[in-house]
């Protein structure tokens, strides 16, 4: 490359280099690695106006600091003296974000000029550059063009010409003014010997050991004497130097730009939506009734489905009678009758909340609600000692407790996992916003609204109680930071891909409540059947046993057993419901089923028949603020690495839960 | 800038165009400084490509491919998709 001139290609990502470079060079490149590095290095040469010019196209970066190894080998191949001159890109459509490489080349002494890419993209935003005003007032060649418009290029080969031949250098006099007035800076400046790094300044090398730079500061501590270097540490510790020094190179770009480029002033301004979302008052209510609603809107598509589960249950009774009639043995009809379509008809009236929650909520995803209802919690969760984050695994445990609780390793506080994952159980899962509506509706019809209402209030309660008992121990204030959120624009959901995932979940769901259910039922139903004619089954002697200590909390001993089971699973509760309560006795409750007589044909009668309001509402709030699940349970272990803390949030919802269903209990007491 | 990181700091959730009418500056200058605090490790951006399942997803070879990071796993149908379905907008916080 000696007999050519070097010209080094330097700018941001996707500033336009590549296109630039291959316009140039045509067929005479060739790519290859940066020496020691997996970095690709692009080099290549073309001719013009009889000169030969080799072009080496520096890796993207967004600034001169040595965060990346991009940047440590462009700014290694400036200072390699390799570089007859560096064309310095920025997109003009977005000149102040994009002039940074230019801000932060500023000090360097290798010959430059300034392509403004991008030009028709700038044009069609209304901006109008004065290319030769940033010219005055850089000192160095400036062009505007579109990389991918060759015919644009005479421009570019004129600064070219003129940077090599001039060797111009952008003037940093102004950005150093600035500089003069941060804290450290002029001290540091003083310290810095001439030299340490070649073409480089040493006012920009001071820049970049007030930002930390650690090849720059690593360059002072072999040039320095170890008093000297250890001023240099105290003055650069002493403050927040890349803030400092960034805020002066945007101001320096602002009065670059200032009279320079001309644009329409984009009247940006928060859509009706948003302005209620983001209202100091009304954004937390508007939120909640958008919840609400959504919970609400669930019910619609769920209802078909619910239906062909009842229809499915009603099959119980003539099957029974069927299979009398053939002779099939007692036990089988009430296996059949009592444990497998009585499941099945439960299940298929889960799956249609579950359907419902996961359509709604997942169309609210897509539109771009979501993020409001993460924005508008995040500083509630800032008065529970969480960080803005930890709502985003709230939101994933309205569906999985297991997803919120691995979502939760975004949070690298141990404390604020712990405690995220702790108030993360404490919202209702997919599979509790599937039995509970259902249950409730049993018994509460129209007021499974009421219901649901009086669940969230609890459950943000129950939060909040829990952050504090737990929170002492778990988090420190000092870890609480803001969160900056760049909402995103409202959007038509991509419904293929949202039914795909729907079907999805649901089909999912299926198969693992089919599992728990139908095992629970099973083993319920084994523990409750008389199989010594005249002989009370085991559950009826223990769960009498028990009935003084559940009556306690509000449960009778068959729905106690529901909400121990309730611990494996949610889903598990309805299939011991489903095994319990098949007849008026637990002796004769499975003959009497198979004969069908004395045994209502709907589940949902006998429950209502079987279970007072108060009771119902008891063990509806006792399977909700339960144990999410085992799955759960095994997760949280996984993500917090304490058996002790697992257990103490296991023990914690289940004593919880108890407390909560004696409350309700008494409630229902004063009401019914 | 540093009115910006400390507002930043205070513990309470904004959005840039708000953070540009309290610093009376506009949404793009907001951003730009974002994007250079990010790229200076001043702040950064949190993962919200987060897990959505279930666990025992059928088309999840393990309860660990629903957790792995976006960029190494192949979702399954009842996983949130990495790509299609999350317009959350973009989170940025503060780096201690």
């Amino acid at each position: 490359m000696s007999n050519k001139t070097t010209i080094a290609l330097l700018g941001q990502p996707n500033a336009g280099k590549s296109t630039l470079f291959n316009a140039l060079t045509g067929m005479n490149q060739h790519v290859g690695n940066w020496p020691g590095k997996t970095v690709e290095k692009k080099e290549g040469s073309f001719t013009h106006n009889k000169k030969e010019y080799a072009i080496a196209d520096l890796p993207g970066s967004y600034s001169l600091t040595a965060n990346s190894d991009e940047e440590v080998i462009t700014r290694d191949f400036i200072a390699s003296g390799n570089a007859d001159v560096v064309c310095i890109l920025a997109d003009s459509s977005q000149l102040e974000r994009s002039l940074f490489m230019l801000a932060d080349y500023a000090g360097i002494t290798v010959p430059c000029f300034l392509l403004l890419n991008m030009a028709d993209i700038a044009k069609e935003k209304g901006k109008n550059i004065d290319v030769k005003a940033l010219e005055d007032k850089l000192k160095i060649p400036v062009v505007l063009l579109s990389a991918n418009n060759k015919k644009e290029y005479k421009s570019f080969y004129e600064a070219l010409e003129k940077a090599v031949t001039n060797k111009t250098c952008l003037d940093s006099s102004r950005l150093e003014d600035a500089y003069s007035n941060l804290e450290g800076y002029n001290e540091l400046k003083a310290m810095i010997p001439e030299g340490v790094i070649s073409n480089y300044s040493s006012s920009w090398i001071a820049s970049k050991a007030l930002e930390n730079d650690s090849v720059v500061l690593a360059k002072l501590e072999n040039t320095m004497s170890a008093d000297d270097y250890k001023k240099v540490d105290d003055i650069r510790n002493a403050v927040q130097g890349a803030v400092l020094t960034g805020g002066a190179k945007f101001a320096w770009i602002d009065e670059i730009l200032s009279g320079a480029v001309d644009s329409k002033k984009e009247n940006v301004s928060l859509g009706k939506l948003d302005r209620i979302y983001t209202h100091k008052f009304l954004g937390k209510p508007a939120v909640i009734l958008t919840i609400l609603l959504g919970l609400i809107m669930s019910f619609i598509p769920a209802i078909p489905i619910m239906g062909v589960g009842m229809a499915f249950g009603s099959l119980r009774v003539p099957v029974a009678e069927a299979l009398t009639s053939i002779g099939a043995p007692d036990v089988i009809i009430s296996l059949l009758c009592n444990v497998v379509i009585q499941s099945l008809a439960f299940i298929c009236q889960m799956l249609g909340f579950v359907f419902g929650v996961t359509l709604i909520f997942g169309m609210l995803e897509e539109i771009g609600i979501m993020a409001r209802v993460s924005y508008v919690f995040d500083n509630t969760m800032a008065k529970l000692g969480l960080q803005g984050k930890s709502v985003m695994p709230f939101l994933v445990s309205f569906g999985c407790t297991m997803g919120g609780t691995a979502g939760s390793r975004v949070i690298e506080n141990w404390g604020q996992k712990v405690l995220t994952i702790a108030l993360a159980w404490a919202v209702p899962c997919g599979a509790a916003w599937s039995v509970v509506p259902m249950l409730s509706t049993i018994f509460f019809g129209n007021g499974v609204f009421v219901v649901i209402v009086a669940i969230l209030i609890t459950m943000l309660l129950h939060m909040w109680i829990t952050a504090k008992i737990f929170g002492r121990g778990l988090v420190n204030a000092e870890n609480k930071y803001g969160m900056i959120m760049e909402l995103p624009p409202y959007h038509k959901p991509k419904w293929g891909a949202l039914f795909r995932y729907v079907l999805g979940r649901t089909k999912d769901t299926f198969l693992r409540v089919v599992t728990v259910v139908m095992l629970v039922c099973v083993v319920f139903w084994l523990l409750s059947y008389s199989f010594v004619e005249g002989s009370e089954p085991i559950l009826f002697r223990i769960g009498t046993a028990i009935e003084p200590v559940t009556k306690f909390f509000g449960m009778s001993w068959e729905l106690f057993m529901a909400f121990i089971a309730s611990s494996v699973g949610k889903e598990g509760a309805l299939g011991v419901i489903g095994a319990l309560y098949n007849g008026q006795n637990f002796s004769g409750a499975f003959y009497e089923a198979m004969g069908g007589g004395g045994v209502a044909e709907n589940l949902n009668e006998l429950l209502a028949a079987n279970v007072s309001k108060p009771q119902a509402l008891a063990f509806i709030f006792a399977i909700t603020f339960n144990m999410p699940c085992v799955v759960a349970l095994a997760s949280t272990y996984q993500e917090i690495h304490s058996a002790k803390w697992t257990a103490k949030i296991a023990i914690y919802y289940t004593v919880v839960a108890l407390i909560l269903a004696m409350i309700a209990y008494h409630v229902g007491l004063l009401i019914w | 800038m540093d009115k910006l990181l400390e507002l930043l700091k205070d513990g309470h959730a904004r959005t840039t165009f708000m953070l540009a009418k309290e610093l009376h500056t506009t949404s793009d200058d907001i951003k730009r400084k974002l994007e250079y605090m990010e790229n200076m490790g001043i702040i950064k951006r949190v993962a919200i490509d987060m897990p959505s399942c279930s666990g025992s997803c059928s088309g999840c070879v393990s309860y660990d491919s629903c957790t792995v990071p976006s960029d190494e796993k192949v979702n399954c149908p009842s996983c949130m998709p990495s790509q299609e379905l999350l317009n959350m907008g973009e989170i940025w916080e503060v780096v201690k």
